[in-house]
C-alpha cells in the first residue's frame, strides 16, 4: 500500500483535479438541493463529459457530484421542508423544525459538518478496506463470483419497491437487456433482430438516460406547476452551534458514521436506508428523545452523517469484485471500464497510483464540500426556487447531448426515449427501476462466471455449492431474503392495522 | 406580442377545456394482474424467438442460450407468483384486485411531454442540427407549461444554445 501512496498523490494534486472536484462538488449540490432532481440524475448527465477525461479527474468530478448530493439534499429538507433527494427525508425531520425555530444557518452547519465527518469516515474505510476486501475477492473463482453477484441483485430486488417479486422481474429484465448483442463467449449475436447496432449491444449510460432522466420529465405530468418559494429572511441567524450541542453531536455522528458504512458495503442498499436507521438508533439511545421531531441535533446529526458515510463504503464492493453498492456508483463503473481500470485485486496491484489517487481524493472531496458548504450555501438555497418551466428544457437537451454524444449517433437519442417510455409504463405497474440499472450492470459479469462455472464442471451444478465462499453466499442469499420477506409482511400487516 | 399572446390563451382555453373533461376521468388499472400476464407472456414470447435469434454451436457444453433461458424460467415463475396470489386473494378470499387509479388527464399531459421529445429528436435528426430541435424543445416546454413571462423565454432559449455550444465546441460533439 505505501508504495503507492507517493505516485497517487503525485497523480492527484493538480490543479485540472481540485478544479473537477470542485466543480463535481458545485454541481452535486446544487442539483441535489432542487426537489425532484436526485444525485444518480445528475450523475447520468454529466458521465458523457468524462469520456474524454482520463480515470482520476473523471472519478473526481463524479465523486464530487456523489458526494456533495448527500449534502445538498438536506439544504431543502431544512428550508423548505421538501427533501432534495431521497435520503434527505431523514435530515427534515429535525433539521426543518430547527429552522423554524429561527436557526436555519445552524441547521445547515450541523448537517455540513456531520456530513463532512461521514464521508471522511467512509473514504478513510474505503482506503483501509478496499485492499483487504480486493485480496479476498481474488480467491473467488468463477462459481463464487456469480453467487456474490446473485446475492447483491437479490438484495437490490428486495429492498428497491413494494414488492420484493416484481424487484426479481425487473432484475430479470436488466439481465436480459444485457443479454443483446454480441455473445461474451462465442460472439454470436443474440437478440438483434437484424439491426445491425445493435451487435455492440445497448449502451448503459443512453438506457440509463432513458429509465432515470427522461422519465423524470415524463412525470412532470403529474406534478401541479408551482414554484417552491425560499424566505431568504428565514436565514438571517447567526448559525452559532454551543458547545453543549457540539458534544451532543459526537457520539450519533460517530455512530451514524459506522452504521453508513456498513449498510453502504452491503450491494443494493443505499444512503437512505442508513439515514433512517441511524435516526432510529440516535433516537432510542439519545437522553433527549423528547426533543426528536422538534429540532433535535442529534437527530440531523445522524441522518447526515449516515448518508455521507455510505459514498465511500458503496465503491468497497464496486472496485474490490466490480459490483456497485448502490446505483449511482453503478454509473460510475463505465467512467472508471472506459479508462482500462477492471474492478479487482489487479486494479488495487498493478493500477495501485491511480486506485489510491481515487481513494485518497474522495477524502479531499469531502473537504472540498465543507468548504463549498461553508461559503457557498446561500447560493446552493438560492437554486431550490428556480422555475421548472427553465428547469425542465435544460434537462431534456442534456440528456439528448449526452446519449447522442456516446457514439455520435441519434439512434442512441431513440433509444433513451424507448426506455424512457418503458420506464413510465414500469411505474404504472408500480416495478423498481433500480433493479433493471443493477441487473445491466452485473449482467455480463453474471452470465460469464455462470457459463464458465459450468464449462469447469462440465455442465454439472454441483460447482455452485462446492467451496465454502459459494456455502457462505448462499446462506446470506437466504439469510437475506427471509428478512425481507419477513419485513415486507410486517409492513403489510401494519398498513393493514392502519 | 399580441397575436401570439391571443393564440396562446386561445390554446390555454381549450386545454382547459379538454383537461376539465378528462380530470374527472380515471380509470382502476388491476396492476399485478397485468404485471403477472405482461411478464409472462414476454417470457414465453423470448423462450419462442430465442431459436432465430441466438445462435449456439453443437460444439458447446454450456450455449449462449443457457442463461436467457434460465433468467426467462426465473421471470415467468416470479410472474406466474404475483399472478396465482392475485387469483387467490380474488377468487378464495374474496378481497378486491390490487389496482392503481390512472388519472387520464396526467397520461395526455404525458403524451404532450412525450409528443414535444419525438418532435425534438425528429427535428434534431432530420436537420442535423440540434441547436434547432434545442430552441423546439425549450420554446415547447414554455407553452407546455404556460408560461407567460418573456424573461423566461429569453432565458431558456440562451441556455438551450450554450448547451449546444458547450457540446458542439467545448466537447467536439459535431452535431
Amino acid at each position: 500500500m505505501l508504495e503507492f501512496i507517493g505516485p497517487a498523490l503525485q497523480h492527484l494534486f493538480t490543479l485540472e483535479n481540485f478544479l473537477w472536484i470542485n466543480l463535481g462538488v458545485f454541481i452535486g449540490s446544487v442539483f441535489a438541493a432542487i426537489p425532484g432532481l436526485s444525485v444518480i440524475l445528475c450523475v447520468i448527465l454529466f458521465l458523457p463529459f468524462t469520456y474524454r477525461m482520463t480515470a482520476i479527474p473523471g472519478m473526481m468530478f463524479l465523486l464530487g457530484i456523489y458526494c456533495a448530493g448527500g449534502y445538498g439534499g438536506s439544504v431543502s429538507a431544512i428550508l423548505i421542508n421538501t427533501p432534495g433527494t431521497p435520503h434527505a427525508a431523514a435530515t427534515m425531520m429535525d433539521g426543518h423544525p430547527l429552522s423554524q425555530k429561527g436557526r436555519t444557518k445552524a441547521a445547515l452547519k450541523i448537517a455540513l459538518y456531520a456530513s463532512t465527518f461521514g464521508g471522511v469516515f467512509s473514504a478513510l474505510m474505503l482506503l483501509f478496506l478496499g485492499p483487504q476486501v480486493a485480496q479476498v475477492a481474488a480467491q473467488l473463482g468463477t462459481a463464487e463470483y456469480f453467487m456474490v453477484c446473485l446475492f447483491g441483485l437479490t438484495i437490490i430486488a428486495g429492498v428497491s419497491g413494494k414488492s420484493m417479486i416484481k424487484g426479481i422481474i425487473a432484475a430479470c429484465i436488466g439481465l436480459l437487456i444485457s443479454c443483446i448483442g454480441a455473445d461474451p463467449m462465442t460472439s454470436y449475436d443474440r437478440f438483434t433482430f437484424g439491426v445491425q447496432r445493435l451487435y455492440l449491444g445497448l449502451d448503459l449510460a443512453i438506457c440509463l438516460i432513458g429509465l432515470f432522466a427522461l422519465v423524470e420529465v415524463l412525470a412532470k405530468a403529474e406534478k401541479k406547476p408551482g414554484q417552491l418559494i425560499l424566505d431568504s429572511k428565514k436565514m438571517n441567524d447567526n448559525g452559532k452551534i454551543t458547545k453543549d450541542e457540539f458534544k451532543r453531536m459526537v457520539r450519533p455522528t460517530i455512530l451514524s458514521s459506522i452504521i453508513g458504512v456498513l449498510v453502504g458495503i452491503i450491494p443494493g442498499t443505499g444512503a437512505s436506508e442508513a439515514s433512517w436507521f441511524s435516526y432510529d438508533r440516535a433516537k432510542a439511545m439519545s437522553k433527549h428523545k423528547e426533543e426528536f421531531g422538534h429540532g433535535s441535533v442529534e437527530g440531523i446529526a445522524a441522518a447526515e452523517s449516515a448518508n455521507n458515510a455510505v459514498t465511500g463504503a458503496t465503491l468497497v464492493p464496486l472496485l474490490t469484485m466490480g459490483i456497485p453498492g448502490d446505483g449511482t456508483v453503478a454509473i460510475m463503473l463505465s467512467a472508471l471500464m472506459i479508462n482500462g481500470l477492471n474492478p479487482g485485486l489487479s486494479l488495487f496491484t498493478t493500477q495501485g497510483d491511480i486506485m489510491y489517487a481515487i481513494m485518497i481524493g474522495l477524502i479531499f472531496v469531502n473537504l472540498f464540500m465543507l468548504l463549498q458548504g461553508t461559503f457557498l450555501t446561500q447560493l446552493f438555497a438560492k437554486v431550490v426556487s428556480i422555475p421548472q418551466e427553465i428547469l425542465t428544457p435544460i434537462i431534456v437537451l442534456f440528456c439528448f447531448a449526452g446519449a447522442y454524444s456516446v457514439n455520435k449517433n441519434y439512434f442512441d437519442v431513440g433509444v433513451a426515449l424507448i426506455f424512457a417510455v418503458i420506464a413510465w409504463l414500469l411505474r404504472k405497474l408500480e416495478m423498481p427501476p433500480v433493479p433493471i440499472l443493477l441487473g445491466m450492470v452485473l449482467g455480463n459479469m453474471t452470465e460469464t462466471n455462470f457459463r464458465r462455472a459450468l464449462l469447469i464442471s462440465n455442465g454439472s451444478p454441483k460447482i455452485f455449492v462446492s467451496s465454502i465462499y459459494c456455502i457462505i453466499f448462499i446462506v446470506l442469499t437466504v439469510l437475506a431474503v427471509a428478512t425481507l420477506i419477513r419485513s415486507k409482511m410486517k409492513e403489510g400487516r401494519e398498513g393493514t392495522k392502519k | 406580442m399580441e397575436g401570439k399572446q391571443s393564440w396562446m390563451d386561445r390554446m390555454d382555453k381549450k386545454r382547459d377545456e379538454i383537461g376539465e373533461k378528462l380530470e374527472k376521468k380515471e380509470i382502476n388499472l388491476p396492476i399485478d394482474l397485468i404485471t403477472g400476464a405482461l411478464f409472462l407472456l414476454i417470457g414465453i414470447l423470448t423462450l419462442l424467438v430465442m431459436p432465430g435469434q441466438v445462435k449456439v454451436s453443437d460444439t458447446d457444453v454450456v450455449n449462449g442460450r443457457a442463461f436467457p433461458t434460465l433468467l426467462m424460467v426465473v421471470m415467468m415463475i416470479c410472474s406466474g407468483i404475483v399472478l396465482l396470489k392475485e387469483l387467490y386473494s380474488v377468487f378464495i378470499k374474496k378481497q378486491p384486485l390490487t389496482t392503481k387509479k390512472v388519472n387520464l388527464l396526467i397520461e395526455v399531459k404525458a403524451l404532450e411531454i412525450l409528443a414535444i421529445l419525438i418532435l425534438t429528436f425528429v427535428i434534431c435528426k432530420v436537420t442535423d442540427l440540434f441547436v434547432i430541435g434545442a430552441v423546439f424543445c425549450s420554446l415547447g416546454f414554455l407553452v407546455y407549461f404556460r408560461c407567460k413571462k418573456k424573461s423566461y423565454y429569453a432565458i431558456t432559449v440562451t441556455v438551450a444554445v450554450l448547451i449546444w455550444v458547450a457540446f458542439r465546441f467545448g466537447l467536439g460533439v459535431a452535431f
